[in-house]
């Protein structure tokens, strides 16, 4: 399907974006385009994190939520990619693509506390 | 599990779990102040969560899309953000009112101090959250909940009055304090539409029905278990109104704790009457608690894709078991401030219908669109009620604020 011409708003933009395993790992933040002008657009990557998406909203509202989630952005290439019709589906693991992260994080948390009490 | 056992089961805990604090003060001073003149609004508001519950399960049975993937999807970021918010906010202000409703009750049984029972509620909440699975936390709060059906025996027992009962199904003015006012009629109007329509329950819904791994096949079963749940669940509301007409309004009294409600059960049926009624208050509270805690993890692991559900571990899903954990936390931090959880509820009430039209639209846009649904796509009685429920959501949104301060929070 990636190869064929695709409404990128409507199917890509802001769908969920699940790993090879059918782990939900993120949303479409944002997409990176490649292409001048009069020429055929082409999609290089699809952008997921707080960076991404606190991109497209207002200035004070962007600067907010860079403060307080630090603004990370992943970039996945396009080849990495498969649409399907409601989500898109990685080619590998969220551990492989550091995008498990910040669950992680937590989940080191509640060992901690789990493990003092 | 058998499919009769399932369903029954299914629709049990969806009676257990209709009534929350806000729509249980609601419909106590609807009844005491108009008498049975916005019973209408109880039927009105049952289709509607009919008809989107059934749109929400639908859509999670066939696509696996839960309410905020679709708000996402459809809405946008800005507009979904904005929502989210929103919902959010309500979760929390719900998911307060309600922990302090359980401390209320626990105070009325025992006697006991009323800001260590929030802690403790805030303890047995977060232990009984972590600790049971998904499928035994809707069984026994929502099946203990159904002692509230003794306020459907209390009704009856009071011998109302019919006719009058018969022609509050039929939208008019009211009837009772006739001196309160159309502002003030239309606002409990408003508020009792709200507070079965309430949003959390869809966002609920939706998500359960994938935690329960539900598929296209359970499509019936999603329908048969919205319809008669709730619609045997509103007759908790209506048998509510009428405790508020034949009980509290010939004794002058106004339903501003959660405990005044026992009365009804009381008056009919002594001691285990309001045993009956306490017990089916605290676990209708709690269920309402817990689920309220759990809709906002859902909704930001939906909206931002995280891992969700309960049937992750947390090592799996961490940021959506540390949010309900954090949900839970601040809510019980907002109570032990001092607020009055009658007072919380009223606000997340009102301003829960202004999120209504944000969280319907999404979601009627996808199940009745032919190319991602298919066959499984609404028919014309769904789209028909589907904009019909979101013209009346938006005009209540729009009247709930200024209702709100003409009103002055419903005092008159």
């Amino acid at each position: 399907m990636n190869d064929e011409a695709l409404d990128l708003v409507r199917d890509v933009l802001d769908h969920v974006v699940v790993d090879a395993e059918g782990v939900p790992c993120g949303m479409v933040d944002d997409l990176e385009l490649e292409g001048n002008a009069g020429s055929t657009l082409r999609v290089c990557a699809v952008l997921l994190g707080a960076g991404a998406w606190s991109d497209r909203l207002p200035r004070p509202v962007r600067q907010l939520v860079r403060a307080v989630t630090g603004g990370d952005t992943v970039r996945i290439p396009w080849s990495e990619v498969a649409v399907t019709s409601d989500r898109i589906v990685l080619a590998s693991t969220a551990a492989a693509l550091g995008l498990d992260a910040p669950d992680r994080r937590i989940a080191r948390w509640f060992e901690r506390w789990r493990n003092r009490k | 599990m058998n499919k009769a056992l399932e369903l029954f089961l299914g629709i049990l805990t969806a009676v257990g779990g209709f009534v929350e604090i806000g729509e249980l003060t609601f419909s106590l001073n609807a009844g005491r102040r108009f008498g049975y003149s916005l019973l209408w609004v109880v039927v009105l508001g049952t289709v509607g969560i009919v008809c989107y519950c059934e749109m929400a399960g639908r859509v999670a049975a066939v696509r696996k899309q839960p309410v905020f993937h679709l708000i996402r999807e459809r809405a946008g970021l800005t507009a979904g953000l904005v929502t989210l918010l929103a919902a959010n906010l309500v979760n929390l202000m719900t998911c307060a009112a309600e922990i302090g409703g359980i401390a209320l009750i626990w105070q009325t049984m025992s006697g006991w101090p009323y800001r260590p029972l929030i802690v403790a509620a805030f303890v047995v909440l977060a232990l009984a959250m972590w600790f049971l699975s998904f499928e035994w936390i809707e069984r026994v709060f929502g099946l203990l909940g159904l002692f509230m059906v003794v306020f459907i025996a209390a009704a009856v027992h009071s011998g109302p009055d019919w006719g009058a009962v018969a022609a509050g199904l039929v939208p008019g003015l009211p009837q009772g304090d006739a001196g309160s006012g159309l502002a003030l009629y239309a606002y409990y109007g408003v508020a009792l539409l709200s507070s079965i329509m309430l949003p959390y329950e869809t966002y609920f819904y939706a998500s359960g029905a994938i935690e329960d791994r539900w598929t296209a096949k359970d499509i019936n079963l999603n329908r048969i278990i919205v319809i008669v749940g709730s619609g045997v669940g509103s007759l908790l509301a209506v048998a509510l109104i009428s405790a508020g007409v034949e009980v509290l309004a010939p004794r002058g009294i106004e339903a501003e704790l959660p405990g005044t409600a026992a009365l009804a059960a009381a008056t009919a049926f002594g001691k285990w009457g309001l045993l009956a009624a306490l017990v089916g208050m605290l676990f209708a509270f709690a269920g309402a608690a817990i689920e309220t805690a759990f809709s906002a993890a859902y909704n930001l692991g939906q909206f931002f894709g995280w891992p969700w559900g309960k049937f992750r571990p947390p090592r799996q899903a961490a940021r959506f078991h540390g949010a309900w954990l954090v949900v839970l936390l601040l809510s019980t931090l907002l109570i032990l401030s001092g607020l009055d959880p009658v007072d919380v509820v009223e606000y997340s009430i009102v301003f829960a219908v202004v999120t209504l039209p944000f969280t319907y639209f999404p979601l009627l846009v996808i199940a009745a669109d032919r190319r991602v649904m298919r066959e499984h796509a609404n028919g014309k009685l769904a789209n028909g009620l589907g904009w019909l429920f979101l013209a009346i959501t938006t005009l209540a949104a729009l009247a709930a604020i200024p209702l709100l301060v003409i009103t002055h929070g419903g005092k008159g």
